[in-house]
């Protein structure tokens, strides 16, 4: 496995494991408002995680645009 | 600058006998804010829980600790806050670890964990002298007014 697929699989665990959404669900275009009934309060709760994990602070202005699986691992990996 | 009780429910939409914070003793930028509430042996609810075994019900000792986290998003988000907005606490992970009694003098410390506009998670815990007696991880959705 690369370590581009490792990240992958590690933070769709992490959003699988704050959103209860199975992680076969989790695909990396699924909208998570749309397609996987995430709310905002779930929302917050994956940015806290992630920005607990990786020790990234992600800007309230920012979290809009993170929709999607891709966009949180797009957004690790430009840091 | 402490807060007083005038200050407090400029900011709470809560009054008595179902406001449970009577101070702000400490404030750390949008960090931190630490209340106190002075638990009083004519509380309404001791008559009932329970009748002469009188104990703090663990659910209003959240309520505390959220009222202290609504405080804090107000200090993070003042210009939202002062719109008067509607509060929904939405997720609670607590733990309750000692009684509380009447005469009791509780100190509530709420820490930010993420405050944005429209949510919060707030750790909170509330103690007695030196003992904790509740820990609680808070999620809150903030609501503007007919939105």
């Amino acid at each position: 496995m690369t370590n581009n697929n490792l990240l992958e699989e590690e933070i769709r665990q992490l959003v699988s494991n704050v959103t209860e959404v199975p992680f076969e669900k989790l695909t990396l275009d699924a909208d998570f408002f749309k397609d996987l009934n995430i709310d905002s309060l779930k929302a917050i709760e994956i940015v806290a995680a992630f920005e607990k994990k990786y020790r990234i602070i992600i800007p309230e202005q920012d979290i809009p645009k993170i929709r999607n699986l891709r966009k949180i691992i797009e957004y690790k990996t430009s840091r | 600058m402490n807060w007083d009780k005038k200050k407090i429910k400029s900011v709470l939409p809560h009054r008595e006998p179902f406001l449970f914070i009577d101070e702000v003793i400490e404030t750390i930028g949008t960090e931190k804010v630490v209340a106190v509430k002075n638990v009083k042996s004519d509380e309404k609810y001791f008559k009932g829980h329970f009748p002469g075994n009188p104990v703090m019900p663990g659910v209003l000792l959240i309520e505390a600790m959220a009222q202290a986290s609504i405080i804090l998003y107000s200090i993070a988000k003042p210009e939202i806050a002062k719109l008067h907005p509607d509060y929904y606490l939405g997720k609670t992970k607590a733990e309750f670890l000692s009684p509380v009694y009447p005469g009791d003098k509780l100190i509530i410390e709420a820490n930010c964990i993420k405050i944005i506009d429209e949510a919060g998670i707030v750790d909170t815990s509330a103690r007695v002298n030196d003992r904790i007696v509740a820990k609680a991880n808070l999620i809150f959705s903030v609501q503007k007014k007919n939105e």
